[in-house]
């Protein structure tokens, strides 16, 4: 039986490290790093818990099951249906609103 | 592909359990790692405070990516640890991108025997087949999550030392049938009827208008009907308060109006009941005694007090053989002294069910409310979950209840602290606090609720025994509400007698209440489903009827309220009749504003039930 953790032979790793992170991958670092990405994970779902974009989903999610069938579908289905529906529903407030906080966080984080 | 796949995945209820048969994968994991298969991965399991979400972090500050790209997750990819091996890759749905984490089972099936095909969701300790590509449930698994989310929401140390979790049984809960609900079916009656009601009854319009002639009686007429006010017979405020709101209970009053208790009938009932049996129920009465005893009956002052309310008459009404009655029921409070309103309540509701228990000779439950009319409008369910906290074992047991008494918060120092930042910063890593109404630091009747279903851990002194472990454990006890009564009332502890201290104080902080109030959230379905998430939990078989999510929502009618010192003090009602608030104070009946009543210190609240459902009879109609 095998022992319970093994981590696999790392070349894997290896490879990435050679180049350089980009830009969108430092920031991100640092957004977790930091603590901020939860904060701003919890935001983010509690704003769209709040203007009933998660009911909408759920929705939908429903409406599709109740087409297909319980048994024929799977997480993967259903994350293909809803997320061009989603992203394209999330209010323009909630957005702004994330966006000046990220930007604010840049500011601060560039200091 | 993935459809022919899942219909093997048949989920079907056995006793009312979900059963999940496990995908061939899951099940082949399962066998080979016989004994706590999902071991390692406990370790792993951090839960992070704000929401308590339970996430896979092999150290505390992991940032994972994808073994194959060094993708990061979120937006369209999740990242999966294999359970095996720990190693994580990306998923994306099929033509989204690459699946790193199939990729992996693949090549393990091919080069080796396969086994790496179960892997957990990251961010959300999921479970998940890469060879079926979807999610898979595991009862173990799920036992353990939930098991850290729970210690972690009370801030205590997630327990290390879990021995393999078995599964969580609840009892089945006796006295509750599947309510079936039958549509609403309008009626207007036909001739014959109409003739017969014509009959029967006399109208209520055109009795006692002679009597009041003076110029009162027009501007009373504008006064919506059942509004009298009711004498203070000697610091009877207390049974006044309580009896204007119960006049004005819908339910109730369609009872009695309708004549469903005929104090006639009834007292000729019991009047060759006592005769007839000889003496049974007043062994030591004497004969005059024996006639004027069977006679109390609480139900029957009712109804010559409605009879009386509902007339045209204004003059203030004597409740004074309601208050003799009573008086002869609870004989310990029969006295000229101030009593508690709400003791009183109970007291009257207990007069009322006693009599009726006398007549029937047979018990009926107070869950169901079959017993008497005091059960069928008030009486509720209330559902307490005892989980011990070392392995998950959880007790559950239902009480009946005709109202439920809300602790005041404790005060909150620092109110402009805590009003000033609206952010999310969570304080205290309270995980239910997300309301940012909390922060401006008003007590409101949703705050009060939330905290009678918070799950509160009792202390090392109220250590529960625990079935499975059959040894005195600390465990974690959580209330929620199983089945909503036809007239909610919240009773708010607002009179504290310490016995230590020998003695009594009155809290007169100001409580917020709705006019309307929503009920789901502190139903045991949303309690549960709340613990839970998209675990899978024995839910006692009973599906979340979508009818229960309708009849969640309350109205709010009667406001009793109490002003001045805890023995020096005075009690009034204010109703809400066709969207106006009427003040009862004993004889005086005013038109008030809303806003007044939103002032008030509400002592008790009666909310009643926006929609009524007719059950299914078990009776045969004759045709």
């Amino acid at each position: 039986m095998r022992p319970s953790v093994n981590r696999p032979p790392t070349p894997d790793v290896q490879e990435n490290q050679e180049k350089e992170p980009t830009l969108q991958e430092t920031i991100n670092i640092k957004l977790i790093e930091s603590g901020e990405k939860e904060r701003l994970m919890e935001l983010l779902r509690e704003r769209l818990v709040e203007c009933g974009w998660k009911d909408e989903m759920k929705a939908i999610c429903r409406a599709f099951i109740k087409k297909k069938g319980r048994n024929n579908v799977t997480v993967d289905d259903l994350v293909h249906v809803i997320t061009p529906k989603g992203r394209a529903s999330v209010p323009d407030s909630i957005k702004a609103e994330l966006l000046q906080r990220i930007r604010k966080f840049l500011v601060s984080a560039a200091l | 592909m993935s459809s022919k796949i899942n219909s093997n995945n048949n989920n079907h209820r056995i006793n009312g359990q979900i059963s999940l048969q496990p995908c061939p994968h899951l099940a082949d994991f399962r066998s080979r790692h016989r004994s706590n298969p999902f071991r390692a991965l406990q370790d792993c399991l951090r839960i992070k405070p704000p929401g308590g979400r339970a996430a896979i972090r092999r150290d505390p500050s992991e940032v994972p990516l994808c073994g194959a790209c060094g993708d990061s997750g979120g937006g369209r990819t999740r990242l999966y640890a294999c359970v095996s091996c720990a190693a994580v890759h990306c998923h994306a749905p099929p033509g989204g991108g690459p699946s790193h984490a199939a990729a992996h089972a693949e090549s393990a099936r091919g080069g080796g025997g396969g086994g790496h095909e179960i892997a957990v969701d990251v961010d959300r300790a999921e479970l998940f087949c890469c060879a079926c590509r979807d999610q898979v449930y595991d009862r173990d698994f799920d036992n353990a999550v939930v098991l850290a989310q729970t210690a972690a929401s009370t801030l205590h140390a997630p327990p290390h030392s879990v021995t393999t979790p078995t599964t969580i049984r609840l009892p089945q809960p006796e006295n509750l049938r599947k309510r079936r609900r039958v549509d609403y079916r309008p009626w207007t009656p036909d001739p014959r009827e109409r003739s017969l009601m014509g009959s029967s009854s006399s109208p209520l319009n055109g009795t006692v208008s002679d009597s009041d002639s003076n110029s009162d009686s027009r501007s009373n007429d504008l006064l919506p009907w059942g509004l009298r006010g009711l004498n203070n017979l000697g610091n009877t405020c207390f049974m006044n308060s309580v009896l204007q709101a119960l006049l004005h209970t819908p339910p109730l009053r369609n009872y009695f109006l309708s004549d469903r208790h005929n104090r006639f009938y009834c007292q000729k009932k019991s009047n060759c009941n006592g005769n007839g049996d000889g003496i049974v129920n007043r062994r030591n009465a004497s004969n005059n005694e024996r006639n004027n005893n069977s006679r109390m009956c609480l139900a029957c002052d009712m109804d010559a007090m409605f009879s009386a309310v509902f007339l045209r008459d204004r003059k203030p009404y004597s409740p004074a053989k309601f208050l003799y009655s009573w008086w002869q029921h609870a004989a310990n409070l029969a006295s000229y002294e101030q009593q508690d309103a709400h003791e009183f309540f109970i007291s009257m509701l207990d007069g009322i069910h006693e009599k009726v228990e006398k007549e029937r000779r047979k018990p009926h439950s107070q869950g169901n409310g079959d017993c008497c009319i005091a059960h069928r409008v008030f009486s509720g369910i209330l559902r307490s979950d005892v989980m011990c906290m070392t392995c998950g074992f959880t007790s559950t047991t239902y009480d009946p209840c005709v109202d439920i008494s809300l602790d005041l918060e404790p005060n909150q120092g620092g109110f402009a602290k805590m009003a000033s930042t609206k952010s999310n910063h969570a304080s205290n890593g309270e995980a239910d606090c997300l309301n940012s109404s909390q922060n401006s630091g008003i007590s409101t009747l949703m705050g009060c609720l939330d905290r009678f279903t918070r799950p509160e851990r009792l202390g090392t002194d109220q250590k529960f025994f625990c079935q499975q472990c059959q040894v005195r454990q600390e465990s974690l006890k959580q209330m929620s509400i199983r089945k909503l009564p036809l007239v909610s009332c919240f009773h708010i502890k607002r009179f504290e007698h310490s016995s230590t201290r020998k003695m009594s104080r009155k809290v007169d902080r100001y409580l917020q209440f709705p006019f309307s109030l929503d009920m789901a959230p502190y139903l045991s379905s949303s309690i549960l489903r709340r613990r839970f998430g998209n675990r899978i939990f024995p839910f006692d078989g009973d599906e979340p009827e979508a009818s229960n999510e309708l009849s969640s929502e309350f109205e709010l009618f009667a406001v009793v309220t109490h002003t001045g010192k805890l023995d020096a003090g005075h009690y009034v009602t204010y109703l809400r009749l066709s969207n106006q608030w009427y003040k009862c104070d004993d004889a005086w009946i005013t038109q008030v504003n809303e806003n007044i009543v939103r002032a008030a210190q509400g002592y008790m609240m009666f909310y009643v039930q926006k929609m009524l459902y007719y059950k299914a009879s078990e009776k045969q109609v004759a045709a």
